[in-house]
């Protein structure tokens, strides 16, 4: 055995596992740096207020961020609502009929790429067919650009939990006589359950925070309304808008609002791949 | 044998009844799934349709020339989308070049060498970091990271890389934290953990007996995934790779926040620059009637171009996981 | 080449020239073969002999796949099921089947055994608690579960699993029930119990039973068919295919000189 070249072989090995260790270091350092920015400017802004009071006028003192909020609480419910029978629905039938059919096979690429289509383009789209033509921002189309993000991965995931429901559970179905909607719906569905419960809480989680679909829909409202025709407060735009901003109280507030959104969406997470582990075990 | 026969016809009709309801059930049941499918094909077409009618103005203006000219005048109402177009592939491509090295070091680090109690915790940890939303790494790009690339990442590179002859004027200019450079850097942030848990899931598809087999040569483990799990991975790993393009490619916040957004070409990565998706976030808010148009078909660009770069992914997944059919 | 014994006994089930494709490939070369009424029948040979699959031509699970199709006639009680005119839910609602993989549904035990009968029938609480509990007991369960019918049919062990879901078949009152392997993933205890009920349910039904383990033909059944790549080698009563075969390759099978 040529003793060199296995040093040599050696030495490599050695560089690429350091090299990646530091990787993993790197990245494990952003997130904790990340987390840890987070929380030192968010906390400061985390009190009573913020729940209790709205957006302050600019250059101002004080004030709250409890009318992006509740915006945000309602755009992400209705989208919820809409998002939720569209998404399974679809999912069920690609799943059920999906082997067999042209519509199924184009609407799975299609959804494909609305899965990684840019959202803000998702945002000017609802805006060119709802908000040019009603002539005023809302949260009606804000709910909409939301779902057209959401949908698809309902869908997507619905589909994939039902494919993993072995064939002999939906053929025992089949075999004492029932109707295939019942065996897709109370078989099926039902033992995929905890799965689609997975995708709809990662859908809700990536909605909770985006921004560029609502600049164009829901704007921004600095008062507190829960008026869903009219333009909706959110707290990503009003992050957005706070951020960039000159005045301390403004940034100070955008922080607390990042720490609220980013805490939103790292529970949703959480439990989303504590369910998927459960129904895993079962 | 016709005992059995009366007792077969006196059952049927009760049951004939049901089973014809159910028939009518089963016909309802795969119209409503099959609309509600179609209904996210019309929306895609939708959106297509839209972009391509909202955009016309400005392609009817200037025609195709839109695309290369280098230009953006409000007030004239002289676009073009080079300088966005140029925007967004930079600083993409900036974070890829960043991103996707790290992403092969953590999958590699996740599947070979880390510990096995420690894998779950910090793959999860990677998982929810690719779970925060972008215009957190927005803030955090604008008010910790650019301060202290200021004051310490760029005199660097302009003391070293700044002094070489061609690549040198990339790094000149006045430091401020923002710029190409600095969106490129927090967008590979961004884009590092959704390519690193690509590739770990890519990674760990492959079967333990192959790799097996190459540490049974005696291989060490950086050759064992150079020359055995990467070729295997291959396709996989391009398409995941051509998906976190594409995300950087279309991503808002995080690159809004730093990239200063003034609509010229700069020679130099510090110089503040624009993306499609930047103009569209800033302007859009102030823009009247034909600026609306040249949004909308900047809208239109970017679709297309993360459309391609999706397309080209999606083949390759596919092409990947019929492979590991055969294999397997 | 098929031998129809000839016997006085009423058929349940009749076929006649069955061929059966899966895409290019024929998994059933020409079958003839009798199921009486209310005996139990069983298919053995060597793995891909194609019993499993001629055991589902029976109540046309197949149908759910695109690709795989029957010629030929399937003639239950008279009535020709491979036709196209065959419902294919009511033909299921009459010809059950268990699987080889207990499938319990993700539902209470209860609602499990209710499930089957609420497709077709309109029972009132009263009537649907006997019809469950009269299932549970022919299937030889009731007493184990009686006192937790609401729980997941999940929570039962593999054995228990697997008569809940003859339970369930049992519960349609079906005219035949089909089983495929029904022991093949259980314990010899849950075995010997599952065998025992086999015998008990031909006093009211047909079974057609599929099995690797040929003591378990010996054991369980009144007619055997042994069938070897796709076609139907020898069928007669399982006490002369056993100890008098007439074929020579049922006799390799038996005494175990391959397969």
């Amino acid at each position: 055995m040529n003793a060199n070249l296995y040093r040599k072989r050696k030495f490599t090995n050695q560089i690429g596992l350091t090299l990646s260790m530091l990787a993993m270091g790197l990245g494990l350092f952003v997130l904790l740096w990340i987390l840890f920015v987070l929380f030192k400017n968010g906390f400061s802004a985390l009190d009573l207020n913020m729940f209790t009071q709205s957006t302050p006028a600019p250059g101002t003192e004080g004030g709250g961020l409890l009318n992006a909020i509740v915006g945000s609480l309602l755009l992400v419910g209705f989208t919820a609502l809409f998002s939720t029978p569209i998404g399974i629905f679809a999912g069920v039938y690609l799943a059920e009929y999906g082997d067999s059919s042209k519509i199924a096979e184009t609407t799975r690429f299609v959804t494909d790429i609305m899965l990684s289509a840019p959202s803000i383009v998702l945002g000017l789209f609802v805006y060119a067919i709802i908000v040019a033509q009603v002539g005023h921002f809302s949260g009606w189309a804000g709910t909409v650009a939301l779902s057209l993000i959401a949908v698809p991965v309902v869908v997507r995931t619905t589909e994939n939990m039902l494919r993993l429901v072995p064939g002999s559970l939906r053929e025992a179905a089949f075999a004492l006589g029932a109707p295939r909607w019942k065996v897709a719906t109370f078989v099926t569905l039902r033992a995929a359950k905890s799965g689609v419960v997975t995708g709809l809480l990662l859908a809700l989680a990536r909605i909770s925070g985006e921004t560029a679909p609502l600049l164009f829909t829901a704007l921004n409202n600095q008062f507190f309304s829960a008026d869903m025709t009219a333009p909706m407060a959110n707290l990503p735009v009003v992050i957005f808008q706070f951020a960039m901003s000159p005045y301390d109280n403004w940034v100070r507030l955008a922080w607390g609002g990042a720490l609220l959104i980013t805490l939103t969406v790292l529970v949703l997470n959480i439990i989303a791949r504590v369910m998927f582990r459960e129904k895993v075990k079962v | 044998m016709s005992q059995s026969l009366a007792a077969q016809a006196d059952v049927d009709p009760k049951m004939l009844a049901v089973v014809r309801r159910q028939k009518i059930q089963d016909f309802f049941f795969h119209k409503i799934t099959a609309s509600f499918s179609l209904l996210v094909l019309i929306a895609l077409l939708g959106i297509i349709a839209s972009l391509i009618f909202n955009s016309w103005p400005t392609f009817k203006k200037f025609g195709f020339e839109f695309i290369w000219r280098v230009e953006w005048d409000i007030i004239n109402e002289e676009f073009g989308a080079a300088i966005a177009i140029v925007g967004t592939l930079t600083s993409a491509a900036i974070a890829l070049i960043i991103a996707v090295p790290l992403s092969f070091g953590i999958a590699l680090f996740l599947t070979e060498t880390c510990p096995v109690w420690l894998r779950r915790p910090l793959g999860t940890a990677v998982e929810l970091l690719a779970a925060v939303p972008s215009i957190i790494y927005g803030m955090f790009g604008l008010f910790i990271f650019a301060p202290l690339f200021a004051d310490y990442g760029q005199p660097a590179l302009q003391s070293t890389l700044g002094q070489m002859p061609i690549i040198g004027p990339m790094f000149g200019g006045a430091m401020n934290g923002i710029g190409m450079l600095a969106a490129g850097l927090i967008l590979a942030f961004m884009v590092l953990p959704f390519i690193a848990a690509v590739m770990r899931d890519v990674f760990e598809i492959v079967p333990p007996i192959l790799r097996e087999s190459a540490y049974g040569l005696g291989c060490t483990t950086w050759e064992v995934v150079r020359h055995v799990v990467l070729p295997y991975t291959q396709k996989g790993v391009i398409g995941g790779i051509m998906l976190g393009l594409g995300r950087a490619l279309g991503e808002t916040m995080a690159v809004t926040f730093v990239i200063g957004n003034s609509n010229r070409l700069a020679a130099s990565l510090f110089a503040p620059g624009t993306s499609i998706a930047s103009t569209l976030a800033n302007e859009f808010g102030e823009a009247e009637d034909f600026h609306i148009s040249t949004l909308f078909a900047l809208g239109l660009l970017l679709f297309v171009i993360t459309f391609i770069v999706l397309a080209i992914a999606k083949i390759l997944i596919i092409r990947a996981e019929k492979a590991k059919g055969f294999k397997t | 080449m098929s031998i129809l014994e000839p016997s006085n006994l009423p058929n349940a089930i009749e076929v006649r020239g069955l061929n059966f494709f899966y895409g290019k490939f024929q998994g059933l070369k020409n079958v003839n073969l009798d199921i009486a009424e209310n005996k139990v029948t069983a298919f053995i040979g060597p793995s891909g002999c194609g019993k499993s699959t001629l055991l589902r031509t029976l109540n046309r699970m197949y149908s759910l796949y695109p690709g795989q199709r029957a010629e030929g006639e399937i003639n239950l009680y008279g009535q020709n099921v491979l036709s196209p005119k065959q419902d294919l839910n009511l033909l299921r609602a009459q010809v059950g089947m268990v699987f080889q993989k207990p499938t319990p549904f993700p539902m209470s035990i209860y609602d499990n055994i209710a499930f089957g009968v609420r497709l077709y029938e309109n029972l009132n609480r009263a009537d649907m608690d006997e019809r469950v509990e009269w299932a549970l007991s022919k299937a030889a369960i009731w007493t184990e579960v009686k006192d937790k019918l609401g729980q997941s049919g999940l929570s039962l062990s593999g054995g228990q699993q697997q008569r809940l879901c003859i339970a369930r078949s049992v519960a349609v009152k079906p005219k035949v029930i089909l089983l495929d392997e029904p022991t093949s993933a259980l314990d010899p205890i849950s075995t010997a119990k599952v065998e025992e009920l086999v015998h008990e349910l031909k006093t009211d039904y047909t079974v057609a039973i599929v099995t690797h383990n040929m003591q378990q033909a010996a054991r369980v059944s009144d007619f055997t068919a042994y069938m070897y790549l796709g076609e139907l080698v020898e069928f007669g009563k399982t006490d002369e295919i056993f100890i008098k075969p007439k074929k020579k390759e049922t006799e390799d099978y038996i005494t175990g000189r391959f397969g």
